[in-house]
């Protein structure tokens, strides 16, 4: 079942994951080779599941990382299917856009299991150095989940698991515009650390 | 001679960008490209590349496991690391167990090639 964070410690995961996404803005425009600003962070309240992809009929790309280490939990980017062709787009060359080879639709893909190791590694590392943690992002995967289903998707995802938190950010830039949601599963482990840093 | 390089990273899109980006060095060859630990460690073992990059998170094992299964087998080989994965503790750890470099994704392509040939340079 899900918990509520008090306040304080959900001000300091907000900040953890602030920070991680902030370093994941500047990876972004080390990849893109072009300025983008993270313009919006809306965070939702842990104990609500997220409410994602309602704009949307196509299916949403879920890539879900795994913690391993010494704290389970596992975070979760959703793209949705515009902001997967704005990336790719941006960020792969035109042989590879237009050549829909299955080697070519496996780079796609690498491609943003690639996105989703720097944004979900920055927040990652971001909580491992200031939380002083031992834990790592494992091998992220790929799930397409309609959006009639997400909800569905984080019931499952967060049975194991006490707190939640949800992220939407927008990074805007002349290359890219994209909003990507962010969601943390985690484990009231990771609150008592919080707790013990305050 | 050409300095023979092992590529190990369970992305495709990772390997592929970077065989583009060590092709661009005269000096390397690229001798096998691995995308987990298991086969990483049979094929430095068979191989005994010159040169290695090691990814960190990989399905089966970490490259940290890896670099400690292999550095006593292959003395003369030089390790770097490249991973999504920055925490101080990881980047301390390769280090002691002897890997030249820790470097943190995203690349950028010309710091990371100057890095690299200032490392095989200082280690050949």
């Amino acid at each position: 079942m899900l918990k509520n964070l008090g306040d304080t410690e959900l001000e300091m995961a907000t900040k953890l994951i602030f920070d991680g996404l902030s370093m994941a803005k500047s990876s972004m425009e080390q990849i893109l080779q072009s300025p983008i600003s993270l313009k919006k962070i809306d965070y939702g309240e842990e104990k609500q599941l997220p409410s994602v992809g309602n704009e949307t009929s196509d299916p949403l790309h879920v890539i879900k990382t795994n913690l391993i280490g010494e704290l389970r939990g596992t975070s979760h980017l959703i793209f949705s299917e515009q902001d997967v062709n704005n990336i790719c787009a941006a960020c792969l060359s035109k042989d590879i856009l237009e050549n829909d080879s299955p080697e070519n639709k496996v780079m796609k893909v690498g491609f943003l299991t690639e996105i989703d190791n720097m944004v979900a590694g920055a927040v990652i590392t971001e909580f491992a150095n200031k939380l002083n943690l031992d834990i790592y992002g494992h091998v992220p995967s790929l799930h397409m989940v309609k959006p009639s289903e997400i909800e569905e998707y984080f019931l499952n995802e967060s049975n194991d698991y006490d707190s939640i938190i949800h992220f939407k950010a927008i990074f805007h830039g002349t290359e890219l515009d994209i909003s990507p949601d962010f969601v943390w599963i985690f484990p009231s482990e990771l609150v008592e650390k919080i707790k013990q840093q305050l | 001679m050409k300095i023979r390089t092992l590529i190990v990273d369970d992305s495709l899109f990772t390997r592929k960008k970077l065989q583009d980006l060590l092709q661009e060095i005269p000096s390397i060859e690229i001798c096998g490209v691995a995308k987990n630990g298991e086969e990483a460690i049979d094929m430095a073992v068979e191989l005994k590349p010159d040169f290695i990059t090691l990814d960190n998170i990989l399905p089966d094992m970490t490259g940290l496991q890896i670099l400690r299964v292999l550095k006593d087998q292959l003395t003369a080989t030089i390790f770097i690391m490249i991973s999504a994965v920055g925490q101080q503790s990881a980047i301390k750890e390769a280090t002691d167990l002897g890997a030249k470099h820790y470097f943190v994704k995203p690349l950028d392509p010309i710091a990371f090639k100057e890095t690299l040939i200032e490392i095989l340079n200082s280690g050949r």
